[in-house]
């Protein structure tokens, strides 16, 4: 779609923060994932 | 509601569940922070909020209608419905929105029966 609208970006696709992503989001940082909760 | 809704395997309209999140959520005029919000942030808000949403529902056919609780009760809090002129349409859009995000929140969609939002009331 068209971007030449003085918009900001759309909320779609806008993913989680990385801390409610430990595992994934941590990786990809390259931080060390915090303890995760045994379920 | 605490109703089960009967939920419909087709239908034209789509139920996008707790979608929308005021920014006064916790407080009636006033942030997360605890600051201020001047109603025209909130209405500011909501606008770019429906503008986001109509432009990506719209690639998958025309809307009839599409309606945003932006209620701060808990029943329907949020929910997006929309309602699309072709049942075809809505299970296009309701399958290219499954796992995906929307300003980092999870999109929870699914078929709505209601086709008619002058008469949507638990029955």
């Amino acid at each position: 779609r068209s971007r030449s609208k003085s918009k900001r970006t759309s909320g779609f696709d806008m993913a989680p923060p990385a801390a409610l992503l430990p595992n994934a989001a941590a990786a990809v940082a390259g931080q060390l994932p915090g303890i995760t909760p045994t379920i | 509601c605490s109703r089960l809704h009967n939920r419909p395997t087709i239908s034209p309209t789509l139920l996008l569940s707790n979608m929308y999140q005021r920014p006064d959520m916790i407080t009636p005029g006033v942030d997360a922070q605890g600051q201020p919000i001047e109603a025209r942030k909130i209405q500011e808000h909501f606008e770019d909020f429906f503008e986001d949403i109509y432009e990506e529902l719209r690639k998958f056919g025309e809307i009839e209608s599409l309606n945003v609780c932006d209620n701060l009760a808990d029943h329907m809090i949020g929910n997006v419905y929309v309602q699309f002129k072709e049942e075809d349409q809505a299970a296009a859009a309701l399958n290219a929105l499954q796992g995906r995000f929307y300003s980092g929140r999870p999109i929870i969609a699914d078929f709505s029966p209601v086709t008619d939002f002058r008469e949507a009331t638990c029955r």
